[in-house]
Order: C-alpha cells, then structure tokens, then sequence
C-alpha cells in the first residue's frame, strides 16, 4: 500500500520538508492545526510530522489516532528547547502496558 | 449467581466443560500477553535512544537550515524551494507481531533534493537539505518503532484485562458452582440412601 507523507507545523519548519517532498500544512498556531491533522488523515496521508510545539497542544487529537494502523504521528523537535512531549508519550505507553514506569531516567 | 445455579448432573458436566476451556484460554492468553510484554520490553530502549538521537540531530539540521535561510533571505529560499524536484512516497506493509498488525514503511523517492539552481542559493543550504534528506531514513524508522510501541501498548492492555477477567472473576464462580452442584448432589444420593434404609427398617419389622 502506497501512502504519502505530511508535515505540520510553524512556516520557518515547513520549508525544509517541503524540499524532500512531503506535503506541507504551515500552521501559525495549534489552534489551526487540529482540523489540519484531521484533514490529512482523511486525505490518506500514512505518517504525518507534527513539531513539538503544536502536538503537547493536541494532546487529545494525537491521543485519538494513537491505536489506528495509519496515520502514525510522529512528533519532531521544533527549533528551542525541547518539551519532551514525545519521551512522555512513550512513557504514557509503557505506564498503560505494564502498569508502572519501568522506563530508566536518563 | 450461586442462585440461578440447577443443581444436575447436566449443569454440572456444562460447568466442567465450560472451566477446562476457561483454563485453557486463560494460559493462552497468559502466555500471549508474556510475549507481548517481552516484545514491548526490547522496543522500549531502542526507541527512546533513537528518540533521543534524532531529536539532537534534527535540531542542529534546523539550525543549519535556518541560518543558511537567514543568508540567502526568506523571499529567496522560498523561491528556490518553491517547486520540489524530489518526490517521496512511503509502502506500507503489514507485519504481523503476535496477531498485532504493525506498520513497516518503506521509502521511494524520485528526484534530487536540491530543486534550484546553484548561482542564487548559499552552499550551507545544500548542505542542510543533504543532511536532512539522509536523515529521512531514520526519521521513518522512529515513526515505525514509535507506532509499533503504541499498538503493542494496545494490545497488552486489552489482553490484561482479559487475562484478569478470566483468572479473578469466571474461572473462581465456575469452580464456585461446581463445588455447589457437587455438594448438592451427594446429599441428594445421601438422602435417598437414607430413605432406602428406613424403609427396608420398615419393611423388615412386619
């Protein structure tokens, strides 16, 4: 099965994933991004980036799309520091599988 | 439900059978749910390194490309960036983890990353969108493991709460009712023993 990818984010990010040929929804806040991720995903697009900033703000929308096949989101770092929201996730999924946190602290 | 139970032969040979099935599913599922943990337990480390990587990596390929942006001004980049020359598309295969179906991408791509000209554009542009391009491939790799991490969390939940199910609520009232009928049964049969006695007693003494 073919599929395409999609990137979400601030306009300075977009740019750079726009030149290896994933399509681009430049957004300036999370609030515009939320019918984006929706729309993507209907749009049959299978992994969708989505910068840091904008997913710890979607937390919900992200969550909902966690147990599907496809789209998978993957969240990247956006420029600044990190907010760690993907190693939370990950940890979210671990607490859910096992229980408690067995992930090191590193 | 220790009510509504018949205490009959029937019912009672219906429970038995109805708990060996429940043990035997229950170690099913048991055994389904170590291996899926143990799965987890392997993906969990590599995925947080490569996590951990990429995001270091990622940040200093922006930071590159956006200070050869700041050189070459934004109309301009834009411009040379406006029409990718490069064009990507991922396969999606199946793979099949304990009955969990997990994505596998694969990427083809067409094209040069570099979509413009060299006279109008800075080197350190070209430099970030080579790194960047070869860094795709590790990109894809972290949303496979990432979404396989997730599903598998999933599926583990589920199968635990079935596991429990099982072992905490059917299987303890199955051997509860059995243990009932059982009881029930065996004073049935005293009780016409009993019966029997008295009456040869009876019949005897005339």
């Amino acid at each position: 099965m073919k599929t395409k990818i999609a990137a979400i984010g601030e306009h300075d990010i977009m740019l750079i994933f726009k030149a290896i040929g994933a399509e681009v929804f430049p957004v300036a806040d999370y609030r515009q991004a939320a019918p984006k991720i929706k729309e993507a995903s209907k749009q049959g697009f299978g992994i969708i980036f989505i910068t840091e900033t904008i997913a710890a703000e979607l937390d919900e929308t992200i969550r909902s799309y966690e147990s599907e096949f496809l789209p998978s989101i993957v969240v990247i770092p956006g420029l600044g520091k990190s907010n760690k929201y993907a190693t939370k996730k990950l940890r979210q999924a671990i607490i859910k599988a096992m229980g408690i946190d067995i992930m090191p602290e590193k | 439900m220790l009510a509504n139970v018949n205490a009959t032969r029937m019912e009672l040979l219906r429970l038995k059978r109805r708990l060996d099935l429940a043990k035997r599913g229950h170690k099913l599922l048991k055994d389904k749910q170590d291996e899926l943990m143990r799965q987890l337990r392997n993906m969990i480390d590599e995925v947080k390194d490569s996590r951990l990587t990429i995001e270091r990596e990622f940040q200093s390929i922006l930071r590159n490309f956006i200070m050869a942006k700041a050189k070459m001004g934004p109309g301009q980049t834009e411009e040379a960036l406006y029409m990718p020359t490069k064009k990507i598309s991922v396969t999606v295969e199946e793979k099949n983890l304990m009955s969990v179906k997990v994505p596998v991408y694969k990427r083809e791509v067409e094209g040069n990353i570099i979509p413009y000209g060299y006279l109008n554009t800075s080197g350190s542009m070209d430099q970030a969108l080579i790194s960047f391009d070869k860094f795709l491939e590790q990109l894809l790799n972290l949303a496979e493991k990432e979404k396989t991490v997730q599903l598998l969390a999933d599926e583990i939940q589920e199968t635990r709460r079935r596991v429990n199910a099982l072992e905490y609520k059917l299987i303890p009232e199955f051997e509860k009712n059995i243990k009932y009928i059982s009881m029930k049964l065996e004073e049935n049969e005293m009780a016409n023993t009993v019966r029997l006695m008295k009456l040869k007693d009876i019949v005897r003494s005339h």
